[in-house]
This record gives structure tokens, sequence and C-alpha cells, in this order.
């Protein structure tokens, strides 16, 4: 009988080798193709536009902003109420979900297609107008509502529906035996969407919208760090005490109140919108039905190849850049390492970078390193790695340690990472679908990816190619998740629960 | 005389899909007859009650074990539900966000006899186990049916309570089949045993013609210190 030989490197079949060895194939793809993104930094002094930034957010100058109350209230406005449609549409969606393929399809298809380039399409009907900001908010989320709230109700326990006499009707037993079991779930998640859609309804100020992204904007570009400064922590202050004016019963007041400060609502003209829809949308020669020169109007769309190329590239390094950066900080707001304020600390930075959204981060570090890949990368890699850093860190804190004490790198490689990677890698995969989603609407900013395209499409007032872009966009975002979805790690993705609180979090 | 018979079992066999519980099962239920069931957990008690319940249909009221409750409804919603086939849809969902005055006068009685007063507006989730159990048996009673079918209703009751209970219950039910674990209880409150073992029925007597001993045999280890008879 011979000994048994030790293993090669990485070299073995057990879960955690299985997902070491994917996750460095990973890495090693993003570097292999590195060379390819344009990295460069083109401002001259990007240490001390930083050092302006941080003293602008040190000395933020709240009144230099008119009319902030109101952009608030907006932004509260449209959140609320982008939500609670969303709600109000998606719901009923739910009930059919499982049973219409179409359904299915049709919900993955609006969600795949970015808050902001819903709004800069509903932008060439409704103009700046709240109807605009709403629908933009209200279409993705109901086909997100639809999806999740159809996982929910898939969970309900039986038993109560099975304890109840013989006769009762459709209606009953779900309004008092099912709904109910599963309520606290879907008010969770929904308070959730909640969250995102006030990130969303700022970020509308990007396209032009009056919310708290438009002065913010502004302020940035403008250099009036000051001013931009107060901003941020504005945002940040409404994020945080959400939990102080959301309560259960002061949300339908707020909704109320708020419907009184919406506006502006525009003059819809039924002719307009319907020549906008049948005929603007959709390419010439195709409604002509002439192929040729439909082959013609493809040629005609600029540098397709490369956007996708880019975004493709862009939504990987941003992917395996989130890897490492989660591995790096989940330590920090974990209750295993350091001290009471180190933890406070690195819990405060989490949030921060988590609650920033991407395409404000983004835009900072755009304004800081000068036009290029980087800075996007910058952002999809701190603010996706951040998010799945405090997830990681909350499943580390439940883990209790063993009988004797290691010294902290032992603990973090021996004893937390290797119960913990797999969900974190799970976590990571869910978020290659909003990473992408994410990496096309950076193009916005002048990143060279699809969304790049598709708004100097609509600057250009060439709709039947923007709407074919956001078409092209919509379709790769379905095909990363279907491939994410493949390569998740599916033992773990059962265990920590496909609908536990996390997994639900790491999908705005 | 002659008794109306109820249910008939011919030599059937229970279970699920591919598994069978109770093979070769005979006996029948008589209206009027109160009956225990006994055996140890696992044996088919659920799987016999269920088809009892399949065959009697609107006839019997149901008393499943507290996981049938909706934890985050109240006491006075999950009583409710008993009689939630009689009203309209719209009518029970109204109920929920304005009690009826009717039904609320009825379960406020039915919770003061259970000793549930008081907690008619308190979620079920913030019950402890006993006081589920007996919002679960509240529910049957609502029900009002002619037959009780109940799978272990006073488990983690104390005896003194749990008699008082099976009085109740049999006041308002001249028939009824009630998985039991108490097997003191089997022979002081009901007319006839059925004792499963081994996915069989193994005993099918009148009470008065039992013992504690003959009840014994039904538990492979009944002398092992763990399954001794509660304290009566």
């Amino acid at each position: 009988m011979s000994a048994e030989r030790a293993p090669g490197l990485l070299a073995g079949d057990s879960l955690n080798l299985r997902l070491a060895r994917r996750s460095l194939g990973l890495i090693a793809l993003c570097l292999v193709l590195l060379p390819f993104a344009d990295l460069a930094i083109t401002t001259h002094d990007p240490w001390a536009e930083l050092g302006r930034m941080i003293s602008g957010l040190l000395r933020p100058d709240i009144l230099a902003t008119q009319s902030l109350p109101h952009a608030i209230a907006l932004t509260i406005g449209f959140a609320l109420w982008g939500t609670l449609l969303g709600v109000v549409l998606g719901f009923p969606l739910a009930l059919l979900f499982p049973r219409s393929r179409l359904l299915r399809g049709s919900c993955a298809f609006v969600r795949a297609i970015h808050e902001l380039f819903w709004a800069l399409l509903l932008l060439q009907v409704f103009g700046l107008s709240a109807v605009t900001a709403i629908a933009a908010l209200t279409i993705p989320y109901a086909g997100i509502f639809a999806k999740v709230y159809a996982e929910i109700l898939e969970l309900t326990p039986r038993a109560p529906v099975d304890a109840l006499p013989e006769g009762v009707g459709r209606f009953s037993r779900f309004v008092y035996a099912e709904l109910p079991m599963v309520w606290a779930r879907l008010s969770s998640y929904t308070r959730y969407r909640f969250e995102c859609a006030m990130r969303s309804s700022v970020l509308l100020g990007f396209v032009g919208l009056p919310t708290l992204g438009f002065h913010l904007e502004s302020a940035f570009r403008e250099g009036r760090y000051a001013e931009a400064g107060a901003l941020l922590w504005v945002f940040y202050l409404m994020i945080a005490s959400l939990h102080l004016w959301g309560h259960r019963r002061l949300l339908p007041w707020v909704a109320l109140g708020s419907l009184f400060l919406l506006g502006p609502w525009p003059d819809i003209d039924g002719a307009l919108l319907w020549r906008f829809m049948s005929v603007d949308l959709w390419p010439k020669p195709l409604l002509d039905g002439d192929l040729a020169g439909l082959w013609q109007w493809f040629g005609e769309i600029p540098d397709l190849l490369p956007a996708i190329g880019n975004t493709l590239l862009l939504g990987l390094m941003g992917t395996a850049g989130s890897l490492v950066v989660a591995l790096l900080l989940w330590p920090l707001a974990c209750r295993h390492f350091g001290n009471r304020p180190t933890r406070m600390a690195g819990k405060g930075v989490l949030i921060l970078m988590r609650s920033t959204p991407e395409l404000m981060l983004a835009f900072i570090f755009l304004l800081m390193l000068g036009p290029s890949m980087l800075p996007a990368w910058l952002a999809l890699s701190l603010h996706n790695g951040a998010l799945i850093a405090f997830l990681v860190a909350r499943h580390a804190d439940a883990i209790v340690p063993g009988s004797h004490a290691l010294p902290a790198s032992a603990r973090y490689t021996y004893e937390l990472l290797p119960r913990l990677y797999g969900g974190l890698l799970a976590l990571l995969f869910y978020r290659a679908e909003t990473i992408i989603r994410e990496t096309a609407l950076l193009g916005m900013l002048g990143i060279a990816t699809l969304g790049f395209h598709i708004d100097s499409s609509f600057a250009y007032l060439m709709f039947d190619q923007a709407f074919f872009l956001l078409l092209v966009t919509a379709g790769l975002n379905i095909a990363v998740d279907a491939l994410a979805r493949r390569y998740r790690p599916r033992e773990i993705a059962d265990t920590i629960g496909e609908h536990d609180r996390s997994t639900g979090e790491a999908t705005c | 005389m002659s008794v109306e018979e109820l249910v008939r079992f011919d030599g059937e066999a229970l279970g699920h899909a591919r598994h069978t519980v109770l093979a070769d099962l005979t006996l029948e239920l008589r209206a009027g007859e109160r009956v225990a069931l006994l055996g140890p957990s696992g044996v088919g008690k659920s799987t016999l009650l269920a088809a009892l319940r399949r065959r009697l249909g609107q006839r019997a009221a149901w008393c499943p074990q507290e996981h049938g409750l909706v934890p985050p409804l109240s006491v006075y919603h999950n009583i409710y539900m008993g009689r939630l086939e009689r009203h309209s849809a719209l009518a029970n969902l109204v109920n929920l966000l304005r009690p009826r005055r009717d039904a609320w006068r009825d379960i406020q009685a039915l919770c003061r006899e259970l000793g549930l007063e008081g907690l008619l507006k308190r979620p079920v989730a913030q019950l402890s186990g006993g006081q589920r159990q007996r919002v679960a048996i509240a529910r049957t009673l609502y029900q009002a049916r002619e037959v009780f079918l109940g799978d272990e209703p006073v488990a983690s009751i104390d005896p003194h309570q749990a008699r008082r209970l099976l009085n109740m219950i049999q006041r308002q039910h001249a028939t009824c089949v009630i998985a039991l674990h108490q097997r003191e209880l089997a022979l002081t409150h009901f007319d006839r045993v059925w004792g499963l073992r081994d996915g069989q029925l193994i005993l099918d007597a009148p009470a008065r013609e039992l013992t504690l001993e003959d009840l014994d045999t039904l538990y492979p280890d009944a002398h092992s210190p763990d399954a001794s008879p509660e304290p009566a």
C-alpha cells in the first residue's frame, strides 16, 4: 500500500478548492484582458482634485443650493410613487408569474434595462416631468417585484392551507392562510427596494430631472465642492434616516403629501405618443420591409462590436475587482477582528460605499482621473465589493469561533473564510447581473460602453438606433445573468437560501 | 338497534404516492362513538386521520397540530378561519380589517371557556405552545361539525387541563377520533381505542375492556424511563 501523496497546488476535489480555482480563473481572465482596457489617467493632478473634494466634504455649504427642500421632496416623492406603482403592477403579475413563460420573459426584459435608460426613453415623450421619473422606476420595478414576490410566494408553508375546512374559496384561502405567512418577507423586500428607489431617484438627476442628483451633478461638474459635499451629506442622511421617516404608518402620509409637490405634469399628446412607439422607435427600412436597407442600417450603427466588447470587459473587470475588494474589506466590519472603534469605522466605510450608487462614484472618480475605464472600474469594484463585504461580515458574525484563540491571519484563512467563501462567491455571481447593467449605464459618463452610444443616439434624436442599442443591452444583460447563474456555486446558494435576505439585498 | 356507520375501511392500504404507511386496514367508525387513537409517533396516526377526514368531508371538523395556525394573524382571525367557507370572499376580506360583530361575540365566548380570554387580538406568534393548541381546538369547535378529528390536540397541555378540554370537545361532538399519547385519558374519556403499531391496526376494542398494560403493548419501549406514562 503506497502512502498517500500530498496534493499539488490547488489540486483536489473539495468544494472550496473548486471555488478557489473558479475565482482564480476569473481573476486570471481579467488580467489577461486588462491590456485591452483603456486605463489612462488624463488629469494633471488627481490627488489635488481629491483633496479639494474631501475638503468640500469636510466643509459643506448647505445653503449654496437653491430650492434644496424641493429637490429632496421630489427625490422622495419619485422614489415612493415609483415603488408603490411598481408594487401595484408587480404583485398581480407575481401571481401569474409561475404560469406564463411570456410573462417571465417580459419581466426579465424590463428588468434588464436600467432605470436611467428607461428615463432617457420616456424623456422623449413625456419630457422632464414627473411621469418620466415615476414610470422610469415603476416599469423595471414591476418586473423585479413580479419575480421576487413570485419566489417568496412559492415558499409559503402548506400546513395552514391544509388545515382549512373544505370548500374555502381561492381568494379567502389566499388572504387568510397564505399571504399572512409571507407578509413579513414581502414587506421587508419592498422596504429594501424602496431604499434602492431612493438611490435611483437621486440618479434621475443625471438625465436632467430636478432631483438631488441634478444639483449634485452640476455642483461637482462646476467644481463647487463645498456645495457638492453638502448635497452628498444630505443624500447619506436621507438614506440613513430612512427607518425614522419611512415608518409603515407614516409612509401613506408622506406619499399623499408628496403628491402635491410632484411635478411638472406633462401634456400627453396621444397621437405623438403613438407615432413614437409605432414609427420612431423602429428602423425605417424595417417598417418599409426593405431588407437590403436594413442591412445598410445596421452598418451605420457606430462601433457596435467595440461597445459590446467594452461593456463585457468592464463588467468582467468590475466583477473581479469586487471579488478582491470584498475579500479585503469584509473583516473590517466583522466582530472577529479588531476592536469596537475599528469595527464601527469599518462598518461606516462599507455602508458609505454601498449607499453611494456606482454612477455617482464613477462620476466623482471621473472628475479626479479623467475619462477612461479606470474611474468606472474603481466605482464598480468599490461599490459592489463593499456591498458584498458588508453581507459577508454579517454572515461571519453568526459564526461561533472555535475553542482556542488563533491569531487574526489564521482566523481569517482557516476558521472563517472556508465557511464564508461559497456564500461570498454566490453573492458575487448574483451581483454580476447588476454589475453588467451598471456597466452599460456608466457609458452615460462618456466611457465607451453601450450606454455611451445609447445616450448619444438619444441626443441626436436617432430613436430607432437608441432603441436597438437598448435591446442589445437588455439581451447582453440577460445572457450574462444566465451565465452567472450557471457558474454560481449552487451547493451554497441552496444552503444560504435563495431567498435569504442577503441575496435579496444583492440585487439592486 | 341500528347505529349509523360513518366510515368503513375494508382491507385498504393508506399512504402517500409510493409509500404505504398502513397496510390492510379494516375498521369502522360509528356515529356516537368516541375513539382514542394510540401508537408510537410516526406510526401513521396522522395518515389514518387524514383518510378519515377525506371520507367524512363536510361532516368532520379537523384539528391539526399547532402548525396549522397562521402565526401572524390574531387569535380571533385564526379561530374565525374555522368558518371561512361559510362567508363570501368579500365578507372574509372585510373581516380581516374589521372583525364581524357576531363572530367576535361567539369567539369571545368560546375563548372564555378555553381560558384564552383577553387574547383575541394577540397574534398567535406571541402565544405559548399550550395556548396555541387551545386556539387550534377553539377553531375546530367553532367549525361546529358532527365529527371531531384531532391530531394530538391535547399533547402539550397539563393533564388536568387536558381532561377539561376533552370534556368540552366531547360535549359538542358525539363522535370523535382523537390521537393521543396520554394512555390514561384513552381509558377514562373514550368508548373505544384504536392502537397502531408497525403499520398495522393491532388493537380495536372498547375502552372499558382494556387496562393500561394492554395499551403498553403498543409501544416498543414502554418500560424505558423516557416513555413512562405521564402522572395522572
